[in-house]
């Protein structure tokens, strides 16, 4: 699978969670490989991409840390959008 | 102005850039250390090299303007080399003899205080509190000003039995080990929770909330699309707060602090020890804690009086027992001394032999 | 810049130690962010609440930690602190600084924050406290473009620390500012990206002293210890006694296992019995020292009371060598990740799993074997686990004692 697909569908694994659970790396990981029966590191190196350049972020809040789809005002703050 | 390029996974400056010469030379061959006074110290090398120790308090909330006084100074003496301790004390390092009593002259002038080694008081691990802390229920920078205030002949000259190591933390989470202190002051919140429920179902996750309950005092409520809690069950940890914003503990009239006594972390003589609960609840008094500082003032001067040399305040109380603990000290049994949480079993007394 | 009258934190300004307020004030002269910090705590000691909020989603990108969030419900009486977020630098090992290494974090710090830190934070992070959502990328590319690094926060590993160790101390019984540096930029990615269930802590201390409170508070706790015979220089025995210590009320009946004794002229040690508790050693420090084989015995576990009770670390490894490159101990560590990782429920630091899961779990996958060294006493009550292949092994040895007639219990 490509790098771009693969990112694809974990931009839509983490979007179908959103509003209902609060998604750790591993969550994502373990999800995404076991859906697309891809190694886990694959799925890490492309969500770790995709996080470097805002696609998704860390969040924290509860008391612990996740990964989530970040907002306009974040991307808006990191310069991505204007 | 450009911003220059981010570096990322870099980790610290690696620590021997900022080691003096003189500990360069003597990394790992250190012969002996003698204790000067509270304020000082020296540590001699197999080589013979002696390096003095000025240890100085800081109020751990630092201004930049201090620390470049910190450098000011160490620049004059020290060739610019210092360190901060694991309590937030400020020791300047000194190689040449001739330096140290200016040094100190000059520490004295500008109103610097030197002491905390040895067998003495030195400065309180503690919190951040209402200075910068979202669950805070006191400020743990003004108790320690004012129990410090109250014990600084301890931190600049008198001796005491052992070291007495104090802590105070603004919440139950103890950041820090304040929960394995010789006396510790703990923040407690004395009141259920309440929940605005038009929030929870946005900002808190169900099993989660359910799950940071050590009491299981937590259970849903469906008709409300949120959480309710046990008032006969919950311990007012404020675990659940922590996890979900909704829930709110905090009440200025009944929140106070408590005061625990007899924890240690070395395993000098006997293991290390938890603190334990002697004085369950004092009113949140700022800016100065009045009645808080004076119960750790008598504490210590208890211990100070009574102790055997070397003996920390929980090695003091063990050889003693708690009820002398607390016919000394005169200070209420109460039940909240007596577990009803997870240790009782192990805490409980199970033989008629104790003193009167 | 408005001026706030603060009549209650005014009276933490008198008295000898030195003042926390003075310091927001001296800060607070030049830089609008710390003026309003006065104004808000002051306000926090006439209402006895405080006003932060739980903390937000700030960071720098492509990192998971590093920057709490901080935001205040006053954001409008008090604007300065709207915004008022803390940026924790990783320390160099056991806090050594050079002024020029510290004048360059001020003046950083100067231009983009509050001007106000904590030297240190409890974990040992340098905290710079109170700067703009907006600053946040600017800093961290002024600070990393000059070699320093954020620290830990959320569900990651902490940033480790260490005592002062063999830089400035005769006790150390391994190289403690290595290994804290070692392991620090070995695990550089679970430090900034959270990956764990919940926060992990590393503390180094070189001997049974344990001066960062290892046991107290670091999921892994590695502490010195060593192997051989205390080595008594008798002459500065007789010193010690010279100058009024009192050997058999001082030291000998202070012994915890009793394994020393003192005629007045001659100490003497039963090394066999001796725990390395480290009382007589640090009492007499120029008479006493330990000689032999050097590692470190690590615990596991230790945290503070949320969620069931604290707890201090146990002894899981009794003794490992510990010398560069400290694969010994990385493996170790990759190993006992694993193992949490495959069990933790969200929030749950390991000490918590292990007593879910119980201790043979956790000994089984980090590859360590049960040892009377790890316990303070055996199980009282006669409910246990037998598998398969424990039987199989009982079964063993008993055909095996059958065979040579001796027991083997």
């Amino acid at each position: 699978m490509e790098t771009a697909e693969l990112q694809d569908k974990i931009f839509a694994f983490c979007e179908a969670a959103k509003g209902k659970k609060k998604l750790k790396e591993k969550d994502i990981i373990k999800g995404v490989s076991a859906e697309l029966g891809i190694d886990g590191d694959t799925v890490k190196k492309a969500m770790r991409a995709m996080i470097d350049v805002g696609r998704l972020m860390y969040s924290y809040g509860g008391g612990a840390s996740s990964v989530e789809i970040p907002s306009e005002e974040y991307l808006r703050e990191k310069g991505m959008i204007k | 102005m450009a911003i220059p390029q981010r570096k990322t996974d870099i980790g610290p400056p690696k620590y021997d850039q900022f080691l003096p010469p003189v500990i360069k030379k003597n990394y790992g061959k250190w012969k002996y250390h003698e204790v000067i006074n509270h304020g000082t110290m020296v540590h001699v090398g197999e080589s013979g090299d002696k390096l003095w120790t000025v240890r100085v308090a800081s109020p751990r909330i630092l201004a930049t303007a201090t620390i470049r006084e910190h450098c000011d100074i160490a620049e004059k003496y020290c060739d610019g080399f210092f360190r901060y301790t694991t309590r937030n004390n400020v020791e300047f390092l000194v190689s040449d003899e001739s330096k140290l009593e200016p040094l100190k002259k000059d520490l004295t002038a500008r109103g610097f205080k030197m002491g905390g080694i040895g067998a003495a008081i030195t400065n309180v691990v503690h919190t951040q509190g209402w200075v910068h802390c979202h669950s805070a229920c006191t400020d743990a920078s003004g108790l320690v000003k004012a129990m410090m205030d109250e014990l600084m002949p301890y931190f600049e000259s008198k001796d005491l039995p052992n070291k007495v190591r104090l802590a105070v933390a603004c919440c139950v989470n103890m950041c820090g080990a304040v929960h394995c202190s010789d006396i510790a002051v703990v923040a407690v919140h004395t009141k259920v929770p309440t929940v605005a429920h038009e929030n929870f179902k946005n900002m808190c996750e169900l099993p989660t909330v359910i799950g940071s309950c050590p009491t299981r005092a937590i259970s849903p409520d469906p008709a409300n699309k949120s959480v309710k809690i046990n008032a006969e069950k919950c311990m007012y940890c404020g675990n659940c707060f922590t996890v979900c914003p909704p829930i709110s503990i905090k009440d200025p009239e009944r929140d106070g602090v408590a005061i625990v006594v007899g924890g240690k972390v070395n395993s000098l003589r006997s293991n290390p020890k938890f603190s334990k609960l002697v004085i369950p609840y004092i009113s949140n008094e700022p800016p100065r804690w009045p009645k808080a500082v004076a119960a750790i003032k008598h504490i210590v001067e208890v211990y100070a009086a009574n102790a055997r040399k070397h003996e920390r305040i929980g090695e003091w109380i063990e050889r003693i027992g708690w009820e002398r603990f607390f016919s000394l000290t005169g200070i209420d049994f109460t039940f909240q001394s007596i577990d009803d949480f997870t240790f009782m079993r192990d805490t409980m007394r199970t033989s008629s032999t104790f003193k009167w | 810049m408005k001026k706030y009258t603060t009549p209650l934190i005014d009276e933490l300004e008198k008295g000898p130690w030195p003042s926390f307020v003075t310091e927001m004030k001296k800060a607070a002269k030049t830089n609008e962010m710390a003026n309003d910090a006065v104004g808000h705590l002051e306000k926090c000691y006439s209402t006895k609440v405080g006003y932060w909020k739980h903390g937000g989603i700030v960071g720098v990108l492509g990192y998971g930690g590093g920057v709490i969030g901080r935001y205040s419900e006053l954001g409008e009486e008090f604007p300065g602190v709207a915004h008022f977020h803390t940026v924790r630098i990783n320390q160099p090992s056991a806090f050594f600084y050079t002024s020029k290494a510290l004048r360059e974090i001020c003046d950083i710090w100067d231009k983009y924050g509050s001007g106000l830190t904590n030297v240190h934070g409890s974990t040992g992070d340098l905290v710079l406290l109170g700067t703009k959502t907006d600053a946040l990328e600017t800093i961290f590319a002024e600070y990393s473009s000059r070699g320093w690094d954020l620290g830990g926060s959320g569900s990651a590993l902490r940033t480790p620390s260490c005592c002062v160790g063999p830089a400035r101390c005769e006790w150390a019984n391994y190289d403690t500012l290595d290994l804290c540096y070692s392991l620090t930029q070995e695990f550089q990615d679970e430090l900034h990206r959270p990956m764990f269930a919940y926060k992990f802590k590393f503390k180094m201390s070189g001997c049974a002293c344990d001066c960062v409170a290892s046991i107290a508070r670091a999921d892994m706790s590695i502490i010195g210890t060593w192997k051989g015979d205390i080595l008594v220089d008798q002459k500065e025995v007789a010193n010690y006694a010279s100058k009024g210590m009192d050997i058999n009320a001082e030291i000998v009946n202070m012994c915890p296992t009793h394994c020393m004794n003192y005629d007045g002229k001659e100490l003497k040690i039963n090394n066999a019995e001796c725990s390395r508790c480290m009382h007589c050693i640090t009492r007499m420090t120029k008479a006493l020292k330990p000689s032999g084989e050097r590692g470190a015995t690590i615990c596991i576990g230790a945290k503070a009371p949320i969620v069931v009770g604290s707890l201090l670390s146990w002894v899981v490894v009794p003794f490992i060598k510990v010398e560069p490159p400290y694969t010994e101990v990385k493996d170790l560590i990759r190993k006992i990740w694993e193992w949490w990782d495959d069990n933790a429920k969200p929030r749950e630091r390991i000490g918590e799993v292990i007593e879910m899961k119980g201790m043979r779990s956790f000994l089984e996958a980090i590859e360590v074997a049960p040892m009377p060294q790890q316990i303070r006493e055996p199980r009282k009550d006669p409910f246990m686990f037998y598998t398969e292949e424990d039987m199989v092994a009982f079964k063993a040895k008993e055909a095996e004692e059958k065979k040579t007639g001796k027991y083997k219990f």
